[in-house]
């Protein structure tokens, strides 16, 4: 799909930011949402390009605006549900509880 | 997918999901922890240097690199993740290799580690197919007009990695030596090492 | 499979290849001039904008992978080789482009027609 991930040749984006000593992950939940690529892959059954797919269908400003990790993010949300594993109503629910500290 | 998911904190929804698959006997937390502990801590760009060094000092194992990338890096121990299909690209006083993956942000993860946060940006991955001198420029490499530059366009499953050009004055330094001086940019190919002092 | 603390290590070192081990006929070999197939699909596909419709050179043949165009969609692997092909800074970025550079791209049998 012509999407906004395909960005080779495109102008106006900014300069390009280095970190010196970049760690590894910037905050403790990258690294889960790391982990969870390889630990949902070997029981959801899902391709690395259906993964792709669902992060290249963010809509165009939401995927200038948010973090490789919180792409990884949507991913996740969608194909777990696809499948069954994980809905949205559980997602919201589950939400609601941590917000209110519950869990 | 309701609003509010989208908006909420990643952290927060980070812990939905493995909260509820835990929950579910989906997955082991302690597996996640694992992982985050191997890439944190085991395999990063130190990998790709002692692959370098090792090609720079031994003429047999440079040519095996240069024919099949994948059997010589594993030959070190490296392999797996995202390093499934490797191809070594030299840099020579002809050729600058220089690497992107302007769809997503593919990286040779068993070499050089997970990708800093500016090679999976949207200004690096736009604008280095177009203008690579000019982001070398920023990266405050300039190659001769002579030189051909090269970008490799990561968008199949073959992962790169640059051969640097080993440093002028380094004769007498012994592989170890070698492998401190080579940086992740220059197995990028956003950077070039200097000779030494 | 539950992935558990003892196996990432083995999971990490040994991945997950999207070569496929089919015998494939390729569609070209290597030093073949290629032309870019102008696609559009709203579906998934590695096939960047900016080599749509451009005259390239099959500069290596990477084997036999799995077709993400379709492998994204349960479609199937639909096995085909991947090749590197080279363009010129020119071919893509018009004669400003400075003369010497080039790109390479790797791109599938079903992205490419004969030149």
């Amino acid at each position: 799909m012509n999407g906004i991930h395909d960005l080779g040749g495109m102008h106006g984006l900014g300069p390009i930011i280095r970190e010196e000593n970049e760690p590894v992950f910037h905050a403790p939940w990258e690294g889960r949402a790391f982990g969870l690529f390889a630990a949902t892959f070997v029981f959801a059954g899902y391709t690395v390009d259906e993964f792709r797919h669902e992060i290249e269908k963010m809509g165009h400003a939401e995927y200038l605006e948010h973090s490789y990790y919180e792409h990884w993010l949507v991913a996740f949300e969608q194909v777990l549900e696809k499948r069954g594993f994980v809905t949205a109503e559980e997602r919201a629910k589950r939400m609601a509880e941590l917000e209110k500290g519950v869990h | 997918m309701p609003t509010h998911a989208k908006e909420a904190d990643p952290a927060l929804r980070v812990k939905v999901l493995e909260s509820i698959l835990t929950e579910k006997g989906l997955i082991d937390p302690k597996a996640l922890d694992a992982l985050v502990d191997t890439f944190e801590h085991k395999i990063g760009p130190r990998n790709g240097a002692r692959v370098v060094a090792k090609a720079w000092v031994d003429p047999a194992y440079r040519q095996r690199l240069l024919t099949d990338g994948t059997a010589a890096i594993k030959e070190l121990g490296y392999s797996g993740l995202q390093g499934e299909d490797m191809v070594v690209l030299e840099n020579t006083d002809e050729v600058h290799n220089m690497v992107v993956c302007t769809l997503c942000s593919c990286y040779p993860w068993p070499t050089l580690g997970l990708p800093p946060v500016w090679y999976k940006s949207a200004p690096y991955r736009a604008r280095v197919v177009a203008d690579p001198r000019g982001v070398l420029a920023e990266f405050g490499v300039t190659i001769p007009e002579t030189t051909e530059v090269r970008v490799w366009d990561t968008t199949a499953e073959l992962r790169y990695l640059v051969l640097p050009k080993r440093p002028e004055g380094t004769d007498g330094l012994s592989e170890e030596q070698l492998a401190a001086l080579v940086t992740r940019d220059s197995m990028i190919g956003v950077g070039v090492l200097a000779a030494a002092a | 499979m539950l992935l558990t603390p003892e196996i990432v290590p083995g999971l990490v070192a040994a991945g997950a290849s999207a070569r496929v081990a089919a015998s494939v006929a390729p569609r070209f070999r290597v030093g073949d001039r290629v032309i870019v197939r102008n696609l559009n699909p709203t579906t998934h596909t590695r096939l960047p904008r900016y080599v749509r419709g451009r005259f390239g050179v099959i500069e290596k043949d990477y084997g036999v992978f799995a077709f993400p165009d379709t492998h994204a969609h349960g479609l199937g692997e639909k096995p085909q080789h991947c090749y590197s092909v080279r363009f010129t800074a020119r071919e893509l970025w018009g004669p400003a482009a400075p003369e010497r550079d080039t790109l390479l791209a790797d791109l599938f049998d079903d992205y490419m027609d004969p030149a």
